[in-house]
């Protein structure tokens, strides 16, 4: 495995990509789990970021600025859908008192 | 101006007046549509004058409609003396009865005004195409649209019940013609590669001199089996156009339709499309002799059966629709022995004399207020006397008194089949002959029932109007021509002259024999037989002083009144089969095999949905769940394929 270079000092690449797996686990498991929908929101940039993590690591570690570039773009993207999935969840809320994501259920077949 | 561009002009004119009077008739002012519909017709009638007088003929190419591989079809027009001999008849007395529809259907609102002006300018178009066009699919073209403007035209009160159903009626008859004629077409096209008339006649052997087909030189054709078959299926379609045995049940409903198209259409011009046919197709049937014979013997058969039927009938039009048929087989039987210039030139003076009857029986029905039940009319010689003088001129011409036309032409196909070689002749002319006589007799009874004696206790109206002038012109102009127009050819009675024969001959097969003079006493004798049963009627019907035959014999007069029973046959023969068949049809294939496949196609769907559809929890963990199982499962398998 690679290296990168944190400030002089080398250190292994698979520990940010450990970190990275073990914030995308927890990510998924959150919005697995977790019934409030904003929690629900809180995982997912949770698992944004864990990528981004791993993204700008390996970038680091080849000396390769698009990794940089696509971590910027997630961020983007990210903040895009908080928009999003934040302006439907205020409109739920308004319309009615909202607990748990699994009263959401009107599709049911 | 060419005679190419002339011949187009004549089909042209109607055809523009009918697009625009159906386009804009109904928003535009009623003097519009009183202009343009007729006068579309004069014009075409003017160009035909034009065309006529300059000798003009010719067999003209415009485009090539249909190329494929060494097939070609071409828009070609015909115009020969025969063609124009027809738009004749078709534009002169079609301009008359367009001109005197103006008054007829004053009474009808605008968009129906302009409506009933379009279906006649159309239906004038189409059938100039019929008689100009100089190959078989443009002439099938034209016969299927004359039925069309014919179905029209009949069904043109379309609230009335019965008008739709004679419409209906009418169309699928006429159809049956068409299959006929396109049958025929595809027998002379498997024959001999190609469907112009020069083609087709060239291969018969016919002479075709640059322009026009001369008198056929007939030589045994080696393929006179399919030329047969062929002349058999054209005569299909001209019986059920012609309305002649036994395709003729169409032609009395037929006078639902408003009286200026029963006229034109059923009358004057459509009718005798099928005469026109047997004419223009005659290099074929020369050589056809079995086909040929066919028609004479339909022709007289259909005109002694329609004379009959005529003597029972009340309403008007319906004794005039069917003395026309019986006046088309006199026609039919002129062009089956081949005297065919005889027949065309009937087919001429019956344009005159009936015309100018359906138009002055108009006037009648106009006066009394649509009643057409001649025993409610009674006395009307008084009240209505120029009608009366001019309906009475029809009279004469249709019963043969001389010197009206009828008299000459009736008398030149009588004489041609009575001094015809051969049994045939005799036979048919022994027909026509009885036919003759029964003519004088159911037109003496409609004159006399109509216009003699009191007024009828039932009569709608005790003191009827004259028609307006407009009216009253056009069936005058034809009143003339009923009465001079013998003088074209007064040779049937050995001297002066025979215009319309050697005008025709030119085109069509000379009559190959010759009558003597036994002919001429003959024909008079007939006239006078036939005048005296025209007066006889009077005796039976006004002054009742003759007990009427019909008391003698209940049972043939209920035969005659239901017309031989013909229509009830059509209706248990074909009609309640066919909707038998279609009862069988819709309870045994459809209700079970169409729509039951199709509801048990949707009832398992419908099932296999809603087992489908318990995936669909609603819970977003769910969907969750399967979608990061699916991305681990992906990954896993990715890791794995790179691992190995």
């Amino acid at each position: 495995m690679g290296t990168l270079d944190i400030g002089g000092s080398q250190m292994d690449t698979s520990w940010f990509l450990l970190l990275g797996a073990i914030l995308f686990t927890l990510g998924t498991v959150g919005v697995l789990v977790r019934r409030n929908p904003l929690i629900i929101l809180i995982s997912i940039e949770l698992m944004l970021n864990a990528v981004n993590l791993t993204l700008v690591a390996f970038s680091r570690q080849l000396q390769n600025m698009e990794g940089q570039l696509f971590a910027l773009m997630t961020m983007t993207v990210a903040a895009a859908e908080a928009v999003v999935g934040l302006a439907i969840l205020v409109d739920i809320f308004r319309a009615r008192d909202l607990e748990d994501i699994d009263d959401l259920s009107e599709l049911k077949g | 101006m060419n005679t190419q561009a002339l011949a187009l002009t004549i089909l042209l004119l109607p055809l523009a007046g009918g697009g625009l009077l159906a386009g804009r008739g109904w928003r535009m002012p009623r003097v519009v549509t009183q202009i343009v519909g007729p006068g579309v017709v004069w014009a075409a009638f003017a160009v035909t004058l034009y065309l006529f007088f300059t000798q003009s003929s010719g067999d003209f190419t415009y485009w090539t409609w249909i190329k494929s591989g060494s097939f070609e079809l071409p828009f070609n027009l015909l115009v020969d003396n025969l063609s124009l001999f027809m738009c004749l008849v078709i534009t002169g007395v079609g301009a008359l009865i367009v001109t005197y529809s103006v008054g007829y259907m004053a009474h009808e609102d605008g968009p129906s005004y302009a409506r009933f002006f379009t279906y006649m300018d159309v239906f004038i178009f189409s059938m100039l195409l019929l008689v100009l066009a100089g190959n078989f699919v443009f002439l099938i073209i034209g016969w299927a649209l004359v039925g069309l403007s014919s179905y029209f035209l009949i069904g043109f009160w379309y609230q009335r019940r019965s008008a739709v159903l004679a419409a209906r009626k009418a169309f699928v008859m006429n159809v049956i013609g068409d299959v006929g004629m396109i049958l025929g077409a595809f027998v002379l096209f498997v024959t001999y590669h190609a469907l112009t008339y020069r083609q087709v006649f060239g291969s018969l052997g016919t002479q075709f001199c640059g322009a026009c087909i001369s008198p056929s030189q007939v030589r045994h054709a080696s393929d006179s089996g399919s030329l047969e078959l062929a002349a058999f299926l054209l005569l299909v379609g001209a019986v059920a156009k012609s309305a002649q045995l036994p395709l003729h049940t169409w032609l009395p409903d037929a006078m639902e339709g408003p009286t200026p198209v029963s006229a034109l259409i059923h009358a004057a011009t459509m009718v005798t499309a099928g005469v026109y046919l047997v004419g223009r197709m005659h290099p074929i049937y020369d050589v056809a002799v079995y086909a040929h014979d066919a028609v004479a013997i339909i022709g007289a058969v259909t005109a002694l059966f329609a004379a009959t039927i005529a003597i029972v009938q009340t309403d008007i039009k319906r004794v005039l629709a069917y003395s026309t048929m019986s006046q088309i087989g006199y026609m039919f039987l002129a062009v089956g022995i081949g005297a065919y210039s005889a027949g065309f030139f009937h087919l001429l003076s019956h344009a005159f004399f009936k015309a100018l009857l359906f138009m002055a029986a108009g006037n009648v029905i106009h006066a009394m207020h649509d009643e057409q039940d001649m025993r409610k009319y009674g006395g009307l010689w008084r009240q209505l006397r120029p009608t009366s003088i001019m309906f009475l001129i029809g009279c004469l011409s249709l019963v043969g008194v001389i010197p009206f036309v009828g008299f000459f032409s009736k008398e030149q196909i009588l004489g041609a089949a009575f001094s015809r070689p051969g049994n045939l002749g005799l036979a048919v002319w022994g027909v026509g002959a009885v036919t003759a006589l029964i003519t004088g007799f159911y037109t003496g009874r409609m004159w006399w029932m109509s216009f003699a004696g009191k007024p009828s206790a039932e009569r709608p109206v005790a003191h009827p109007h004259e028609a307006p002038p407009v009216m009253l012109i056009p069936v005058g102009i034809l009143a003339v021509l009923a009465t001079v127009g013998g003088l074209l050819q007064t040779h049937v009675l050995g001297f002066g002259t025979s215009a319309v024969s050697d005008y025709l001959d030119k085109v069509v097969t000379p009559q190959s024999w010759e009558g003597g003079a036994i002919d001429v006493v003959i024909g008079l004798t007939t006239m006078v037989l036939a005048t005296l049963l025209f007066l006889g009627a009077y005796r039976i019907y006004v002054t009742q002083s003759w007990r009427p035959w019909t008391a003698r014999f209940p049972r043939v007069q209920r035969t005659l009144e239901r017309k031989y029973y013909f229509d009830e046959l059509y209706n248990a023969v074909f009609v309640r089969s066919m909707d038998k068949l279609a009862d069988a049809g819709y309870r045994d294939v459809e209700a079970p095999v169409l729509d039951g496949g199709l509801d048990r196609t949707g009832a398992t769907a419908r099932r296999a949905a809603s087992y489908a559809s318990l995936l669909q929890t609603g819970y977003f963990r769910n969907y969750t769940l399967v979608f990061v199982a699916g991305v681990v499962i992906v990954a896993v398998l990715l890791l794995a394929r790179f691992a190995s």
